[in-house]
């Protein structure tokens, strides 16, 4: 160990140990770093890694009628998936199947771009929504392709369609706000009608699985499953025979039907026509189709029980009597004499019975439904007495429905002599919605409440309203709807007479185009500038049970037009639940 | 024989075997899901390795000093044979195609330089500037050879280790010095005549999430692996990024990761602490041997064992850029598993000699 030379290479093999214990220290530091101090943050990538939470779709709630008939169920249906990474030849695959699906050459091309960009071990669906017919032919061969499986699945369907399409709603894509909310952009929300309205009962919950999966996606594992919480199916008020019924007696004129619970505002049918078919949504449809709808003079999108207001005519009359009734106008307790018209200045304002009617009182007045002395009875009541008790019998307002509506119009503060006479008999400044109509028919029923008109069968009744109302009053408007009816040469004594039950009700004739001044005849036969013909009113006289309001457009007289489809509706209605 | 067993280096070879232990049991975690057959094969090359070891133990010194030229034109010849029939691999001409084996005629070149440089400087010093040129003739061809195929990697580990010899046969303070003080200026001259792969590797080291599915993937897969491990582990064979294939090349170059995920720091220091015995043991060695070739011998061994451990280790930590270097009696593979085994068979021969009970050994080194 004296050697110089060996010394010096002790000196080396001493710079050697040192380093071997530098670099083992460093790579224990670096290790330290990673392992204890960045921990956590590789913990959450490992996890990020491996993790992946499946979603677990829920199953929408069923809509049924009042007496469980399904309005909105879901269908099974069946979609062709391929799995890319099983399909030896694609093109081959594609198109071995093009000729059972009808898929022209552009889909063809579609389907293997989007084969070819999918993860290989992910079902990729070519076709969806099929019934057993259209998939049966390629299940029987399955064995024949290698890749593909047909998968079950649900979609919406609406037995009825057209017939209540514009209450139930359909189905639309989900919005921003509900993929915020935690929703997949493949489910389906509530676009409109009932749909919309119940969708947080109707939608349930997704559950979600979370699986381990590898490298390549592939799922290794399930380690926790929380179940999809299933929609609540709801039993809607509506009754879909009487609806049926309803829409027979309306056949292919445009208007409207609502009949209603007098008590619980349980609406029972709301029919609006001409109308489309919601499954189309569901199905999915062109853009020339949606023009076609939305171009439509008929506009069949729109929900005329709620969301159309019309003149309400001589139905209006029984407000501008109630009126009377509330301040005791001295015509109230007298007659007028209708001589066909009455002048006011220069002007003439007539009286659809161009004959006149003679002497009425308020009672012959409603019955025979005379302009006239409701023209006289405004002069008493005032504008401001009678834009009041508009307001108080719910018109100019919304009646508080679920589904989208418009409020209507109420006779102004300020008019002239002669628009308050004309909105004294419902037209001018006056609009009203059958929905409105029909809650009006039913408050004069029972007694002065005003209801919100309900959706769901067997709920409380939400009472707006009651209006104060003597009885006396009332009956005095009871008495003359009745004899609407029951005398002869009431309006709607012809129709309704012999319906099942003692209805009470009103015509009117809601004026389009005509000015009062101007003949009714000399209108011109243009179908679009007919009157719209009305019939309200509710039954049974003695113990009222139901209210309704009909509207048909252009159809010219409320008794002769609308007083059928009443008729037809009571006489069902007395069937059923009589 | 008995002679043999008794002077055998028992801590070395205790050593030898526990590595035996965390590298089968840890490659058995990284491939137990796939193929289990490359467990077994693995033990198969321990089984021979160790064959090798026991029948080196009896051969002298002397002799493979002897070999060292003879042994070192052989790889040089192979390695220059490899640019005109290699076999290309992964855009790299690496591996030479020789009937029965393929072979990788720079792997064999680390050794045979550790071999020549010891014999070369068995009886030389390296202050003499002649002696020193030849030395670093000797290291730079081969290395040059290397570059071109192209394997940085490999050529780098040559360099180092060439370095590390002529450092330790003695050449002066102030030259290593200099030599260090040059050293941007060689890196730069690298970076210049880098392939465009190996200059994206870098890249992607120096920022590996910039790439996160090419060239980083595997450094980030590897980190995250490491660093979910914490002190504990995951559990043997529980590790998700190896049993769920986010690990790439997992019991190959990557097999580090797989032992620090479901072994936790605890298990890294266990084998840290056993490679730093281990080299430890060979710089001990090395100063005890009797021979100055012997001692240089270990030195080199050593040496390369520092470079795999530092680099392998540095590379799936992300601190190093990726080079196909196997972590020492971890990783899979035969041919490198049996070189090293090999390799410590010698340095047991000098460790064997050292004690200087052998009857035929005369001393013969006039510098010792």
């Amino acid at each position: 160990m004296h050697n110089p030379v060996r010394t010096g290479f002790e000196q080396r093999i001493l710079l050697f140990y040192l380093i071997l214990v530098g670099i083992i220290v460093l790579l224990m530091i670096r290790m330290v770093l990673l392992q204890w101090v960045q921990h956590d943050k590789y913990s959450l990538q490992a996890d990020d890694n491996r993790l992946n939470t499946m979603p677990i779709l829920s199953t929408r709630g069923e809509i049924y009628d009042r007496h469980g008939k399904p309005l909105a169920i879901n269908q099974t249906s069946y979609q062709l998936i391929v799995i890319p990474e099983r399909v030896k030849d694609k093109e081959k695959l594609i198109l071995s199947l093009a000729p059972w699906f009808k898929w022209d050459e552009k889909k063809q091309k579609r389907f293997l771009r989007k084969i070819k960009q999918s993860r290989p071990d992910r079902p990729v669906i070519l076709q969806q929504k099929m019934n057993w017919q259209d998939i049966s032919p390629i299940a029987a061969r399955l064995h024949q392709f290698s890749g593909i499986d047909v998968q079950v699945g649900t979609h919406r369907y609406y037995p009825y369609g057209f017939l209540v399409s514009h209450l139930i709603g359909y189905l639309s894509k989900t919005k921003k706000r509900h993929l915020d909310a935690g929703m997949l952009p493949s489910e389906k929300v509530g676009g409109t009608g009932i749909e919309r309205v119940w969708e947080n009962r109707l939608h349930g919950q997704l559950g979600y699985q979370l699986e381990e999966v590898n490298a390549r996606g592939r799922r290794i594992q399930v380690l926790k499953t929380t179940p999809p919480v299933m929609g609540e199916n709801i039993y809607a008020s509506i009754d879909i025979d009487l609806q049926q019924t309803a829409a027979e007696a309306l056949g292919e004129r445009s208007g409207s039907v609502v009949v209603m619970d007098v008590h619980t505002g349980e609406v029972l049918v709301s029919l609006s026509m001409p109308s489309f078919d919601n499954n189309a949504f569901i199905r999915g449809f062109s853009s020339k189709q949606w023009r076609l709808w939305m171009d439509d003079p008929r506009h069949p999108m729109l929900n005329r029980s709620t969301q159309a207001v019309y003149p309400p005519a001589s139905t209006f009359k029984m407000l501008t009597g109630l009126a009377a009734l509330r301040y005791q106008t001295p015509l109230t307790s007298s007659t007028s004499f209708c001589r066909g018209f009455i002048q006011l200045k220069k002007r003439k304002l007539r009286c659809w019975n161009r004959y006149g009617h003679g002497r009425v009182g308020i009672q012959r007045a409603l019955m025979q439904s005379c302009d006239v002395y409701f023209y006289e009875l405004s002069k008493q009541v005032g504008n401001k007495k009678l834009h009041e008790e508009a307001l108080l019998w719910g018109f100019g307002a919304k009646t508080g429905i679920a589904i989208p509506e418009r409020r209507g119009t109420v006779p102004k503060l300020k008019m002239y002599q002669g628009e308050l006479m004309i909105a004294a008999i419902g037209q001018g400044s006056v609009t009203a919605s059958p929905m409105q109509v029909a809650r009006f028919a039913a408050a004069i029923a029972n007694g002065g409440k005003i209801l919100r008109p309900q959706l769901q069968a067997g709920v409380q009744s939400d009472v707006i309203r009651e209006v104060v109302v003597s009885d006396e009053s009332l009956n005095t408007i009871r008495a003359a709807m009745r004899s609407v009816v029951s005398t002869r040469g009431g309006t709607g004594y012809r129709v309704l007479s012999e319906a099942a039950v003692s209805v009470a009700g009103k015509t009117g004739t809601a004026q389009v185009v005509g000015m009062t001044q101007t003949s009714r005849k000399s209108k011109g036969s243009k179908h679009h500038h007919k009157d719209h013909a009305w019939f309200m009113g509710y039954a049974p006289y003695e113990q009222p049970r139901i209210a309704f309001a009909v509207i048909v457009e252009h159809g010219e007289h409320g008794g002769s037009t609308a007083g059928p489809i009443a008729r037809a509706i009571v006489d069902r209605w007395a069937e059923v639940y009589q | 024989m008995i002679s043999i067993l008794r002077r055998m280096d028992w801590i070395f070879l205790s050593l030898l075997l526990a590595m035996a232990v965390i590298g089968l049991s840890t490659l058995y975690a990284a491939v137990h899901q796939g193929d289990t057959q490359l467990w077994f094969k693995q033990c198969v090359f321990w089984a021979v390795g160790l064959a090798c070891f026991g029948v080196l133990c009896f051969i002298p010194t002397r002799y493979i000093a002897v070999l060292s030229w003879p042994f070192y034109l052989v790889a040089l010849f192979f390695l220059v044979l490899v640019p005109f029939i290699g076999d290309i691999h992964m855009g790299a001409r690496r591996w030479l195609d020789l009937g029965p084996v393929n072979m990788q005629p720079s792997e064999m070149m680390k050794w045979a330089l550790v071999l020549i440089l010891a014999h070369w400087f068995a009886s030389r010093e390296a202050n003499n500037i002649p002696h020193l040129l030849i030395a670093l003739l000797l290291s730079v061809v081969p290395a040059g050879l290397i570059v071109i195929q192209p394997d940085l990697g490999t050529a780098l580990v040559l360099l180092f280790t060439a370095a590390a010899l002529i450092l330790a046969a003695g050449l002066p303070w102030r030259w290593l010095m200099v030599t260090l003080g040059s050293c941007p200026f060689l890196v730069y001259g690298l970076w210049l005549n880098m392939h465009a792969y190996q200059q994206r590797r870098v890249l992607s080291f120096l920022d590996p999430q910039n790439d996160p599915l090419g060239a980083g993937y595997h450094v980030i897969q590897s980190t995250i692996a490491i660093g979910s491990g914490g002190l504990f582990g995951k559990g043997y064979m529980e590790g998700t990024q190896a049993r769920l294939h986010f690990l790439p090349e997992q019991h190959t170059d990557f097999i580090f990761a797989v032992l620090a995920e479901e072994g936790g720091l605890i298990s890294v220091a266990v084998l840290l602490v056993c490679y730093m015995l281990l080299v430890g043991r060979m710089l001990h060695i090395a100063r005890c041997a009797r021979t100055r070739f012997a001692s240089m011998l270990c030195v080199g061994v050593a040496t390369i064992f520092i470079l795999y451990i530092g680099i392998n280790i540095g590379m799936v930590s992300g601190a190093l850029p990726v080079v196909g270097v196997p972590l020492p009696f971890v990783s899979y593979g035969g041919s490198a598993l049996l070189t090293m085994i090999t390799a410590l068979g010698l340095v047991m021969r000098v460790s064997i000699e050292s004690q200087g009970y052998i009857p035929w050994q005369r001393p013969s080194n006039p510098i010792a």
